[in-house]
């Protein structure tokens, strides 16, 4: 997929200073305008009242200010760190979750779904039964969902034990099965959360190549990860998260780059104190 | 989502859960029938053999009730907890939260299905007869699940905006037990006036005592007064799925977090 017309690498105006800022590219918003934004946050934040009040006075701010906007076709990465509010954004773009402040716009007549692995599984039924369940909460209707059935039985390569009960099932057929139960999801922005590390290097090969057919044939995705490479590897544009806020947005290969470099600079600097704290 | 396909995925979880519920225990669907009839059996030793009750029938009067009220206590109780012990699916998935209530209900409606039979066996058993006034259980078991179904959206919502509730629920289906005439007969009380004010009060007794009325006397109903319990409940039932669907990001916000 082409990167040509991505709005370039830039930071919000209120953020931190980091080594990024010196490579600020202010974006073309000719070019953003040619294309349809399918998902677009302006100025959402999310908060909530916690019962320990260990946060500001009880209350947890998860994303602050949060603008961005999702174009037909792209695959968009959202990294950083745990903890920094990246699934609670899925789950704003899902319609899960509504901002405290700010707005979420969708396209008319599209939906957003997240891909989720073992949804609701049972561990008492049988493969099958998880299947169709899954399927229908994606959003299948009944008849649907059976006709998933002898594609995700072939493609789990579970064979006889898709019949069997889930819990007489090893850790990596149970990935197997998330993974492909999750795949069934047809939606027009597709929203994954950490999904392509499962099962088997035979099976994750599988998957990432089930993905990228995905991503090639033109669906619309968000993809949160801490996983550098892969974001790397999948994404045309990626947003980097730090504490509720975006810190860079721009091409992957850039801010992918520029978030190794500060993991790795944050590491050594944990480092050095510890050995100041411990010597 | 569409309504004919939402109550396809209630349903098929509430199936679901029975299967599972099923696999778990050795005894299986035979647990649908064995609890009913336990709950007889302990009547039986208590009322008849160690308190050898005078009254003819009493331990029919208490299994009519009890199995009746069951169906009650066993979904309220589960469905207010529903969309809490969902919060896995609720993090995933846009869905209406009434769903999950929705499910616990249609699961219970399964299992009372054969508590019903049950006790339709029981009273045969005992030489009550099956007349055409047992017809009117079908407009009666409708109203009673259109309250149950109230109640369980109104405590659903509820213990998602504070666990709390769940304890009070729990609390007070064990009132409502007390309360609703399943140990004592409400038509026995001395004064006629406490009997229509307690009838009036509390639509659960007046129900419980319509299934009995019914099932072992043989007597229809006050109709206006059930159709009055139910339009009073069907609305409440309208304003809850209103307010469910209305605040549904609220809720899994706060089911999520709490």
């Amino acid at each position: 997929m082409s990167t040509d017309n991505q709005p370039a690498l830039h930071t919000s105006s209120d953020e931190p200073t980091t080594a990024l800022s010196d490579e600020v590219v202010v974006p073309d918003p000719a070019e953003a305008v040619d294309r349809l934004a399918m998902l677009e946050l302006e100025e959402v934040s999310l908060s909530y009242h916690a019962h320990k009040k260990s946060f500001d006075h009880g209350t947890h701010h998860v994303l602050n200010q949060v603008s961005l906007q999702l174009y037909e076709g792209e695959t968009l990465g959202i990294i950083g760190r745990n903890g920094v509010g990246k699934t609670t954004l899925l789950r704003l773009m899902a319609g899960i979750l509504a901002p405290t402040l700010g707005k979420v716009h969708i396209h008319p007549g599209k939906s957003a779904s997240l891909l989720t692995l073992g949804l609701g599984f049972k561990a008492d039924l049988s493969g099958r039964d998880n299947a169709l369940l899954a399927a229908m909460l994606q959003g299948s209707s009944r008849k649907q969902a059976k006709s998933f059935l002898p594609s995700i039985q072939e493609f789990s390569e579970l064979g006889d034990s898709f019949y069997e009960p889930v819990k007489d099932y090893s850790s990596g057929m149970r990935a197997r099965l998330a993974f492909t139960t999750a795949l069934m999801t047809h939606v027009d922005i597709l929203l994954v959360d950490e999904i392509l590390s499962v099962g088997d290097a035979h099976f994750r090969e599988k998957a990432e190549s089930a993905m990228k057919s995905r991503i090639t044939g033109g669906q619309t995705v968000v993809f949160v990860s801490h996983m550098a490479e892969q974001v790397k590897k999948l994404c045309d544009r990626v947003v980097w998260l730090d504490k509720g806020k975006v810190l860079a947005m721009g091409p992957a290969a850039e801010v992918v780059d520029a978030y190794t470099q500060h993991v790795k600079e944050a590491r050594i600097a944990a480092r050095e104190k510890n050995v100041v704290a411990t010597g | 989502m569409p309504f004919l396909q939402y109550i396809r995925l209630a349903d098929t979880m509430a199936r679901m859960a029975l299967r599972a519920d099923a696999a778990r225990y050795f005894l299986g669907y035979i647990w649908w029938v064995l609890e009913p009839l336990l709950w007889v059996g302990v009547f039986y030793l208590v009322f008849v053999v160690l308190l050898d009750s005078r009254e003819p029938n009493f331990m029919i009067f208490l299994a009519t009730g009890k199995l009746a009220f069951v169906w009650f206590s066993k979904t309220v109780s589960q469905a207010g907890n529903s969309i809490v012990n969902g919060r896995g699916l609720v993090g995933k998935i846009s869905v209406p939260m009434t769903l999950f209530p929705m499910a616990v209900v249609q699961e219970s409606l399964y299992r009372q299905a054969a508590v019903f039979v049950m006790l339709a066996a029981l009273l045969i058993n005992d030489g009550y007869e099956v007349t055409l006034t047992w017809w009117y259980l079908v407009p009666l078991i409708l109203v009673y699940y259109v309250l149950i179904l109230a109640c369980s959206f109104i405590g659903a919502c509820l213990v998602c905006i504070a666990r709390d509730f769940s304890q009070m629920i729990t609390l007070g289906v064990m009132f409502l037990l007390f309360m609703s005439g399943i140990f004592w007969d409400v038509r026995a009380l001395d004064d006629p006036v406490k009997t229509q004010l307690v009838l009036d009060l509390n639509p659960l007794c007046f129900i419980l005592d319509a299934f009995r009325q019914i099932m072992m006397y043989n007597t229809p109903p006050d109709m206006v007064h059930l159709a009055a319990i139910g339009a009073g409940f069907g609305a409440v039932l309208c304003v809850m799925v209103l307010i469910m669907r209305g605040g549904g990001q609220y809720l899994a916000l706060k089911a999520l977090t709490a």
